[in-house]
């Protein structure tokens, strides 16, 4: 389960916050702009070999399966490779990185083979490192300072694959809250709202306010109001069948509830709720006949010697 | 202070009611409208309360609108309450102002139609 949080794009003060819980401070990047030389001379071996293992897995040969395309993603794999060494990290850089986690998000690459691929990635550079003349202390140094950095890079494209997901759960969202208040016209002046499911007080808020723009939009004398969808009518619902009816008619229009089946019938009565007040109808077709003597017209067959 | 017109047609009463209905204004014309009703001499047309204009109905206003449809109905006047915003009919119907024996229409054509007027 992802964090119930809306993602934010880091500012000054975010990215100082996680530079801080990092341990990237300005002696970590001055070693890794001294290491840019090291980054120049051995970038065009760590890559090749990179994207050899990339293409050696079923799970990322898939992406990768034009010769073309992977010459490409090698050029803007070195530019990514050397950013690390400038020695600075500002928003920009940021931005840049979540761009690029956000790419991958888009491409549906899972952040399992994501991440596995940035720890390969460690080791190849940890293997040239070992090949460095230098003291082992400065290359235990210097390893840490490029784990930092691909850590924190990691961490904004894991942040873009969340921003990404976040975004997406927010069109479904606002798909279901569509498809959970439709609001048909079935006839000049006649609208249809067939409930389905189970109704809430939210939901029930939402649909009243929705249906009643539409009955002003649409200029709607009728509101058929077809409740064989729901599954429990209970007092709850009763009460909110009521309000909308009242303030529908308070916008001047009729309500007609339909779809009521015998055990609907035997609960409402049962239970007390008393719906007297309103036009109800056993069938949608019904209500629609009803709607239509409302407004003065009918539907009929035509006279056959007239045709 | 500010009054609202109250317009004859065709022995019909229509009262556009203006947004921003002080307490004040509302009471006043209410009174109006009684005293209109009486002055008339031809009895047989209604009465329609335009509210359209209206954004904002608090629990007073929309009382003395209803009783003031009421009142008129009770001195022979059929009345339409007309063009209710939908945020105030889900408003009022949440405070439980259901305004029960107020007739109602859409706008100001509609209301005409209950009244029988032709088009």
């Amino acid at each position: 389960m992802l964090p119930d949080t809306t993602p934010v794009t880091p500012d000054a003060h975010t990215l100082a916050l996680r530079l801080r819980f990092f341990r990237i401070d300005p002696g970590v990047l001055a070693r890794l702009a001294a290491l840019r030389p090291f980054a120049e001379r051995t970038m065009s071996d760590i890559i090749d070999r990179f994207y050899e293992h990339l293409l050696s897995q079923p799970e990322t040969r898939d992406y990768l399966d034009d010769p073309a395309l992977v010459e490409r993603l090698k050029r803007k794999q070195a530019a990514y490779f050397l950013g690390m060494f400038r020695g600075e990290i500002d928003l920009a850089y940021v931005q840049g990185r979540m761009k690029v986690g956000a790419v991958h998000a888009k491409l549906a690459v899972a952040t399992q083979w994501y991440v596995g691929a940035c720890t390969h990635y460690l080791q190849l550079i940890h293997e040239h490192l070992h090949r460095e003349r230098a003291s082992d202390e400065e290359r235990r140094a210097s390893f840490e300072a490029i784990e930092r950095i691909m850590h924190f890079d990691v961490s904004l494209a894991i942040d873009a694959y969340i921003a990404r997901h976040h975004e997406s759960r927010l069109r479904h969202q606002e798909a279901i809250r569509e498809l959970s208040t439709p609001v048909i016209r079935v006839h000049d002046r006649v609208l249809l709202l067939p409930l389905v499911g189970t109704i809430d007080s939210a939901r029930a808020q939402r649909v009243m306010e929705s249906v009643l723009v539409r009955i002003g939009e649409e200029h709607a004398r009728v509101l058929l109001l077809d409740i064989a969808g729901v599954t429990v009518v209970d007092t709850q619902v009763a009460d909110y069948l009521l309000k909308t009816t009242s303030a529908v008619r308070l916008l001047g229009a009729k309500t007609i509830l339909t779809g009521i089946s015998p055990q609907v019938a035997r609960t409402v009565v049962e239970l007390g709720v008393d719906l007297t007040s309103l036009y109800t109808r056993n069938t949608l077709s019904d209500g629609l006949d009803l709607a239509l003597s409302l407004l003065d017209k009918q539907i009929r067959t035509i006279d056959q010697e007239r045709v | 202070m500010s009054s609202i017109p109250i317009l004859r047609i065709r022995g019909h009463l229509l009262v556009p009611v203006q947004p921003d209905l002080s307490d004040e204004v509302v009471n006043r014309l209410q009174n109006d409208v009684l005293e209109a009703i009486a002055g008339e001499r031809d009895r047989s047309g209604g009465l329609l309360l335009d509210i359209s204009g209206l954004q904002i109905v608090d629990t007073y206003v929309a009382r003395v609108l209803a009783d003031t449809a009421s009142m008129a109905a009770l001195m022979g006047r059929r009345t339409v309450l007309c063009g209710m915003r939908p945020e105030i009919a889900a408003t009022l119907v949440q405070m439980g102002y259901l305004l029960e024996g107020v007739c109602t229409a859409l706008d100001v054509d509609d209301g005409l139609d209950l009244l029988g007027l032709p088009r």
